[in-house]
């Protein structure tokens, strides 16, 4: 299993690149801070699995550089043809029923599962 | 000499009580890298004091939910303010860096300002105009958009599109001489979040 850690955060992708785990709170600084976790998201896209599941369930908080992160990830899966994307996300935390939303204004056929 | 400047939201209800809390830092004493995680620490900060002037009225559940959604928007509004004056701040000039809350009884204002050079407040005036001239959420898939492409010219206007759509706030700039530095201004933004009947803040 590939990780990446930080003070406030922990992201977990399954042995089989099937799916990937947020945990906690995402602010780190800008573009280049979100590249190793956005280069790992990509991971993802190459021989996928269908679907594609980014667990987001537990991350609490998300800085705008995030969304930014994962609205490029989204734009990658869209442009590449046959990816079914799931995004799994908690009605108890705010912003994923405030902001999520915008990803699908990118990719239609993402499906936003609310736990 | 630099005129005053304002732009978008910037009424107050000057006859209405309020309560504040302001959080002041000096460009001059930390890194950048090392006052980041400031900006998490103090965001969270106010999300949690702007909880203490929540009133125990109506349904619990109801309330709790809606409690909830304005501490988290209070911890966002704030956590993007500081990321953005901590990137864009002038870090020749002591003009402090500022966070301040806000609440009266129908209103939460959070402000920040920051000290800028010419050019950057040109720059943050431009996309003002953007924003003031522009559909919020349209304008935000735009600019998610251009950034997947590398050609966002503002990445941090993100920020301030997202409190607009996600979070129905009310933006308004201001922008400042300075006497003790000519040539400098000081940038305030203010976001006004309406949290709605019955949340009885600063009763």
């Amino acid at each position: 299993m590939k990780t990446i850690t930080g003070e406030s955060f922990e992201i977990r992708m399954e042995d089989n690149h099937s799916a990937v785990f947020f945990k906690g709170a995402l602010r780190l600084s800008g573009v280049t801070d979100y590249l190793p976790i956005l280069e790992l998201l990509k991971e993802t896209l190459v021989n996928p699995t269908n679907p594609v599941v980014l667990d987001l369930k537990e991350l609490d908080f998300l800085n705008s550089s995030g969304i930014t992160m994962l609205s490029r990830f989204v734009i990658e899966a869209r442009d590449q043809a046959g990816i079914n994307l799931y995004l799994i996300a908690s009605e108890s935390i705010v912003w994923h029923a405030r902001s999520l939303k915008n990803l699908q204004r990118l990719m239609p056929a993402l499906v936003i599962h609310l736990t | 000499m630099i005129a005053n400047q304002i732009l978008g939201q910037n009424e107050r209800e000057l006859d209405e009580k309020s309560e504040y809390l302001v959080l002041s830092f000096s460009p001059l004493s930390a890194p950048i890298r090392s006052r980041w995680r400031n900006n998490g620490l103090s965001a969270d900060f106010l999300g949690d004091f702007v909880t203490t002037f929540f009133s125990a009225e109506g349904d619990l559940t109801d309330a709790s939910a809606h409690q909830k959604e304005i501490k988290h928007a209070v911890t966002y509004i704030a956590n993007e303010f500081l990321e953005n004056a901590m990137k864009y701040h002038e870090r020749d000039v002591d003009i402090p860096i500022a966070i301040r809350l806000e609440l009266t009884g129908t209103q939460i204002t959070i402000t920040a300002s920051n000290g800028v050079g010419a050019e950057q407040a040109d720059r943050y005036k431009a996309f003002v105009a953007t924003i003031l001239s522009s559909d919020a959420g349209d304008l935000l898939v735009r600019q998610l958009e251009e950034s997947s492409m590398g050609t966002a010219p503002n990445a941090s206007g993100l920020g301030l599109l997202t409190m607009i759509n996600d979070y129905g706030v009310r933006l308004g700039w201001q922008f400042e001489g300075n006497p003790r530095y000519p040539g400098f201004l000081v940038v305030t933004t203010s976001a006004v979040l309406l949290p709605g009947p019955g949340t009885g803040v600063a009763k």
